[in-house]
């Protein structure tokens, strides 16, 4: 059965989607930073609350990033951010739950509330402060610089230049050093990824902090491999919280903890248990924070605002944006209402956005073409009656349909990428997996339409010049297939494919506007879908009418709606 | 010989692993039925209104319908990942609400669930009511095909960081350390899924064939 639905009830459709959007967008908005007016005492924080009553402090950790977090011989996690949530934990005299994050859900995840800190090699910088609330002081620095293999010879980051460089989603220098060295990134999900990418020479390297690549130079995998170019961007590293803890006594009580590890030198301690290069910032660090003033009282002291005195301060983040036009417009209407548009008015984020929205369309194109050839050829070929190839048709026909295409696209992608000693193109492997899948899919519609054709007419066989001789039979779960392979796209994101939900991701990350940029995907992409079904029906339309009906009490095949 | 102790080193983590990873399968199966079972009576719901006398409630009902199944279950899960709370303290209760990823991932997928209840049942019962029994009964094995559907869509879920298979293979590779075993334990993952559904897809089969067989009689 077909359902029709009017212009009126689809319009009223809209209406209801845009209301229910733009109440969640509140949700969302909710994100902006408070400026609470400068006070002596520290609010009573919900968030401290729920911890004791709950019992347990749950704090984000890394475990790809050793020795600051990872996960050891029997798989549990461990490193010297571990050590120091612990630390937390114990002060607080709660359990720790460690919930393992990444640089692009970290942030996410503290906002969502899954988690009460981060503590995740989170560098601390002037946008992230609009997001998050960061501890002061800093407990770690790290610079950035790239993982190269030996056969590259990149000296400077000038060298690098419109090169094709690997790089984790959610990473804050992504965006800077893509402009300030016009990097031609892919942005991969974590940084086990990023390296296979580098090994495979999908790039000329990594981009990755410091710290982490100096550790993986050690390891035997990596030999050879190389970072000659000099640490940019160094950036201290800050546990944090969510924005609306600006000004609690949370907030104070981890501030404590911190200066503490700096005046007792245990974050030396612990770096050098790990095993970790002496870091210049911590010596400099400790150095301030055991300094005593003329009576014997400790140099560092919170002033009257509850923050520290200047001088023990994070001084790299006093950076404004210069802004006019319709930015200014745009960063008015955060200030007033908590709504943050970047989409529209930051020429960097519309870029982008435009160009991820490009590459969906081209993904849902290719695929939907992709899959109706693979479905014709394969039902072709397993109607054929040629002795072994028909079987074989059928039987991997069977096998695809039963295989998720996801886990299909890690195997092809790394799987046989490291076998076979080269690398496949990222979105080819995700188009055919895509289109394997639904193919299989178009091609049981196929044979199920044959086989009922044959009731009437027994010596019926599919070739490709009598196909659309089963359009009129095939075309409600064929057209439902191809629907489904047009929503499934966005798999891509998983393997740095810049489509629009890996945009949205990173936009999220560095403007920390969830709520809006959620609706726009949302209302994209149901935008993308109403239009693939509104054209793929027309054509199904088309086909139909071509062909004579066939008289109303023959065979229909079940409509297999297969919405995933 | 070389490459029979590469082969039993392969199988030996394999084995030592298949537990954690049969656990994350499990996890698979439960975000599938709960999708299913919030899918199936929220759908359920919509298919009376939608053979309902009153032309407003059919109206409405086709409106829901449309809309459950053009939103992009992916999509759809990262939605309720980024906005929806992960925890609500109720205040003055003390009681906490917990809204764990594998929950939002199935709210996600039962959306979609929602759409093909709607449509199937709205079929089945308007034969129910022409008499037509035996063809009614044919919503149950196109059910459960689509409840395998589900499952294997379910693996999506590792996307928003739940702690399914596909996530848990990538885990054991982070923790073996070795890449080379990157392409047995992703075949191992796809072998669940094959091994869960093919042989239930058979017997679905199977079960609509001997109704549709049954029915074959009542046609003209």
């Amino acid at each position: 059965m077909r359902i029709r639905l009017s212009t009126a009830s689809l319009t009223a459709l809209s209406l209801l989607l845009c209301a229910i959007l733009f109440s969640m967008s509140g949700v969302g908005g909710a994100q902006a930073a408070e400026n609470l007016p400068p006070g002596y005492k520290f609010f009573a924080s919900e968030r401290l609350a729920l911890i004791k009553q709950r019992g347990t402090l749950i704090v984000g950790v890394k475990t790809d990033y050793p020795p600051f977090g990872m996960l050891n011989s029997s798989g549990e996690p461990e490193g010297f951010e571990h050590d120091l949530a612990a630390d937390i934990a114990g002060r607080l005299e709660v359990k720790l739950s460690k919930v393992s994050v990444t640089g692009s859900n970290r942030l996410q995840k503290l906002q969502e509330g899954v988690i009460d800190i981060v503590l995740a090699t989170t560098g601390d910088t002037a946008e992230r402060r609009q997001i998050v609330t960061m501890i002061e002081p800093n407990y770690y620095a790290s610079g950035v610089t790239l993982f190269m293999p030996p056969q590259e010879n990149a000296k400077d980051w000038a060298d690098t230049r419109g090169k094709k460089v690997c790089a984790s989603q959610g990473s804050y220098y992504n965006r800077i050093m893509q402009q300030r060295y016009l990097l031609d990134l892919q942005m991969y999900n974590s940084a086990r990824d990023a390296k296979l990418a580098v090994r495979d020479g999908r790039c000329i390297g990594y981009l990755f902090d410091n710290t982490a690549i100096m550790n993986d130079l050690t390891k035997p995998e990596w030999k050879g491999y190389k970072a000659p170019l000099p640490p940019a961007l160094v950036t201290p590293w800050a546990i944090a919280i969510a924005a609306k803890e600006h000004g609690s006594d949370f907030e104070k009580i981890l501030g404590d903890i911190v200066a503490d590890w700096h005046r007792t030198g245990f974050l030396i301690e612990k770096e050098k248990a790990w095993n970790i290069p002496p870091s210049k910032f911590l010596v400099e660090t400790q150095e301030i924070w055991q300094k005593k003033d003329a009576e014997g009282k400790p140099f560092c002291e919170r002033g009257i605002d509850g923050n520290w005195n200047a001088e023990c301060r994070n001084k790299v983040l006093l950076t404004s944006t210069d802004v006019s036009g319709l930015a200014k417009l745009g960063l008015k209407l955060n200030e007033y209402t908590g709504i943050n548009l970047t989409l529209i008015y930051d020429q960097f984020d519309r870029t982008q956005f435009l160009l991820g929205l490009a590459a969906t369309l081209l993904l849902t194109v290719i695929c939907i073409l992709g899959s109706l050839s693979f479905g014709v050829f394969g039902a072709v070929c397993a109607e054929s009656g040629i002795p072994l190839l028909a079987p074989l048709a059928k039987a991997s026909c069977e096998l695809a349909r039963m295989t998720p295409p996801l886990p299909s696209m890690y195997v092809v992608l790394f799987g046989v990428g490291s076998i076979c000693g080269f690398s496949l193109p990222a979105m080819a492997v995700v188009v055919w997996c895509l289109c394997v899948y639904t193919g299989a899919g178009v091609m049981t519609a196929l044979l199920e339409a044959a086989a009922t054709y044959r009731i009437r007419q027994p010596e019926f066989h599919l070739r490709f010049f009598n196909v659309r001789k089963l359009a009129w039979l095939s075309s409600g779960s064929v057209t439902a297939a191809l629907i489904n392979v047009s929503k499934a796209t966005m798999m891509a994101s998983a393997f740095a494919v810049p489509e629009l939900l890996s945009v949205t991701t990173s936009i999220i990350t560095e403007r920390g506007n969830v709520g809006v940029m959620m609706n726009a995907l949302l209302l994209t992409y149901l935008l993308i879908i109403f239009c693939v079904v509104r054209l793929l029906r027309h054509l199904e339309q088309l086909v139909r009418e071509r062909r004579q009906r066939p008289r109303s009490d023959s065979p229909v095949s079940p409509v297999e709606e297969e919405n995933t | 010989m070389m490459y029979i102790t590469e082969l039993t080193e392969i199988i030996k983590h394999l084995y030592a692993w298949t537990p954690f990873l049969l656990a994350g399968f499990g996890l698979n199966i439960l975000i599938s039925l709960v999708a299913m079972t919030i899918g199936t009576s929220l759908g359920w719901v919509l298919a009376i209104l939608r053979v309902s006398p009153h032309p407003h409630r059919v109206r409405w009902s086709l409106v829901v319908t449309e809309f459950s199944r053009n939103i992009p279950t992916i999509v759809f899960q990262f939605y309720l990942a980024f906005m929806l709370p992960a925890e609500m303290l109720i205040p003055s209760t003390g009681i906490i609400l917990v809204f764990p990823a594998w929950l939002k991932a199935a709210l996600a997928l039962a959306i979609a669930v929602i759409g093909f209840t709607s449509d199937n049942l709205t079929i089945a019962m308007e034969e129910w009511k022409k008499g037509n029994h035996n063809a009614a009964f044919l919503f149950i094995p196109s059910w459960t095909s689509y409840a395998l559907i589900i499952v294997m869509a379910s693996s999506t879920a590792s996307i928003i960081g739940v702690g399914e298979l596909l996530s848990r293979c990538n885990t054991v590779i982070n923790a073996i350390g070795n890449t080379q075993l990157m392409l047995p334990i992703y075949l191992y993952a796809c072998l669940f899924f094959f091994g869960f559904c093919y042989p239930l897809t058979l017997l679905m089969k199977k079960i609509s064939r001997i109704i549709s067989s049954r029915l074959a009689p009542q046609l003209p």
